[in-house]
């Protein structure tokens, strides 16, 4: 997925300039007694590729399928780049482009005819922007061949294409890379990092692949049976906001402990197989701390290092916790 | 129709006019009868012209007509009708043509227009057919004036054109292709027929679609195709209110149901 780079995204006449891409308050979607949404507050903010992790059902693509109008959502607020949906939503949706579950096309028409039929329902200009976003996707010498003939992975291209028509300043995509090879699904990252850093385009990725989002996305909220659990920059995400851990290397292990114990700053200090595993109890400016205060007893310091969470790990977590409070969840 | 129109008319129509499978079968359904009809006769008339007549001239004028509008023709125009009404629900691209903002009624609308191009494509092709039979086959007999053959195609247009925007509207209504086909055609060659056969109906019978299409036909229309007298006026409302049903409905559906 490679080529000449679209032009970078300016706002139209019409969408606001500032404001978040996506903003929601309270929004709830049930479908009789089962609550598929609940009370999602979410802020994308503009530029950013943001991702919408969770696990399946836990009502990722209904939360998408609301933001695009292609169901009624049963309580609360949205906005698409800062106009409220649905009372805007035909504007709202001019600058946004969005593949919902698997794309789908009419299989007896190419490539290129698919895309004429939604240029066709969109402005003039998105009909002068086939051939480029066909040239962007890698799709242009087959764009003539019946989209029947085309695998899962070619389609996943199509569609992408077929946001670009509307030279969006917001994508929205659910599950973007199913059916891509390796080397197809590391094409579609820089193409989206690409539209983020060089085309100011915002994308909202929604995905159960955690290792997708971390690569790909700066923030993310965790979503899990219709409630977003928390929301923010992955390496905030990862780390969770109070948890501080530093695996420390001494030579005396035994006494560190004692001494690490003996410290206000210090939640907890125990072996691990990697060396004394220490959880502050504030951030990591106390890590200056707990090094002074080992070298003040005496000790040799030989390693130092904060802990790396994966967002897998903190996902996990929180998942692992749902039947708490989200406010216990969130620390 | 303005530009935006005119764009997602030609998208329509493309979607229609690519559809290979479904437009063989509008073809074969609205011609093939016709090209039998005037194939047999001519045969019947050259082996024994004293007792069969020509196959062309005023009758079979009339036996074309009779065939393409009340017949045959109405089945293609289900067909084109549906494949109009459920062709993006189908293929599931309704939701990408949502997302690009267009008014869901707009989206509906466009495809009414698209469906009656091809139909009446297929039904002027037809026509020609029966002009082509009825003049080139007329033999000693008489043949249809002008003004009957204006009216002959001002009559296949209406007949073909009513029941293809009804298909339209209760397609999208349905959204399943399998089960609009099927409800139309056994309406148009069961229902219909039976209930104005049931002459304690009355004129309850008034209402069927394809008795007050008839009532418009310039020829005779034999027993089966319409036996419920009713007024002109009669005629015009029954057939603007299919129309407006289902065009209301099919838009009601397309405007309300989750993709």
């Amino acid at each position: 997925m490679s080529g000449p780079a679209v032009s970078p995204a300016h706002d139209p006449p019409g969408p606001p300039r500032s404001g978040p891409a996506i903003q929601t308050t309270g929004l709830t979607k049930r479908f009789g007694e089962r609550t598929a949404v609940d009370g999602v507050d979410l802020v994308v903010p503009r530029g950013s590729a943001f991702g919408f992790l969770g696990p399946n059902g836990a009502g990722k693509t209904t939360m998408i399928r609301m933001l695009l109008g292609l169901t009624h959502a049963s309580s609360g607020q949205m906005s698409l780049l800062g106009h409220p949906v649905p009372a805007d939503r035909a504007v709202a949706l001019q600058r946004v482009g969005a593949i919902v579950e698997d794309p789908r096309f009419h299989p007896y028409l190419s490539g290129r005819e698919n895309l004429s039929i939604i240029a066709a329902a969109r402005s003039p200009a998105a009909a002068a922007r086939i051939d480029p976003a066909l040239q962007r996707v890698g799709l242009r010498e087959r764009a003539d061949e019946k989209v029947k003939g085309y695998s899962l992975g070619m389609r996943q291209r199509l569609g992408v294409a077929r946001c670009l028509l509307a030279d969006p300043l917001l994508l929205i995509l659910d599950e973007p890379t199913n059916g891509l090879d390796p080397g197809g699904i590391q094409e579609f990252r820089e193409m989206i990092r690409a539209m983020v850093e060089q085309e100011g385009r915002t994308v909202f990725i929604s995905s159960h692949l955690l290792d997708e989002v971390e690569k790909i996305c700066d923030a993310a909220a965790i979503v899990d049976r219709g409630k977003v659990i928390t929301q923010g920059p992955i390496a905030e995400l990862a780390e969770g906001e109070a948890r501080r851990e530093l695996i420390v290397g001494v030579d005396d292990p035994d006494r560190a402990i004692t001494v690490l114990q003996g410290l206000q700053q210090v939640r907890e200090a125990r072996r691990s197989d990697e060396g004394l595993r220490v959880v502050l109890a504030g951030g990591p400016e106390m890590a200056a701390e707990v090094n002074s205060q080992l070298v003040s007893a005496g000790l040799r310091v030989m390693r130092l290092e904060p802990v790396r969470h994966s967002l897998e790990q903190r996902f996990l977590e929180v998942t692992s916790r749902l039947d708490e409070t989200p406010e216990e969840v969130r620390t | 129709m303005n530009a935006v129109a005119v764009r997602m008319f030609d998208a329509d129509l493309l979607k229609l006019r690519k559809r290979r499978g479904t437009l063989a079968w509008v073809l074969v359904l609205a011609l093939a009868p016709l090209v039998i009809l005037y194939t047999v006769k001519a045969i019947q008339h050259s082996s024994t012209p004293t007792q069969n007549g020509p196959a062309g001239g005023t009758p079979g004028f009339t036996d074309g007509l009779r065939l393409l509008c009340l017949f045959f023709g109405p089945l293609a125009a289900v067909l084109v009708g549906v494949e109009a009404g459920t062709g993006d629900a189908s293929a599931g691209v309704f939701r990408d043509l949502v997302v690009t903002g267009r008014s869901r009624v707009a989206l509906f609308a466009s495809r009414v227009p698209a469906a009656l191009a091809v139909c009446w494509t297929v039904m002027l092709i037809g026509y020609g057919i029966i002009l082509l039979g009825t003049y080139s086959l007329a033999g000693n007999l008489p043949t249809p004036d002008a003004a009957l053959v204006l009216n002959g195609l001002a009559f296949t247009l209406m007949a073909t054109g009513v029941v293809c925007v009804v298909a339209v509207g209760f397609a999208s209504l349905t959204t399943s292709k399998a089960a609009s086909i099927t409800a139309l055609i056994a309406w148009q060659l069961v229902a219909s027929p039976l209930i104005a056969n049931i002459s304690s109906l009355g004129s309850a019978r008034d209402g069927v679609l394809s008795q007050a299409i008839a009532h418009f036909s310039p020829v005779h229309v034999s027993d089966r195709g319409g036996n419920v007298a009713m007024g002109q006026g009669t005629g015009v409302l029954v057939i603007l209110v299919w129309v407006a049903l289902f065009l209301a409905l099919g838009a009601w559906r397309t405007r309300t149901m989750d993709t």
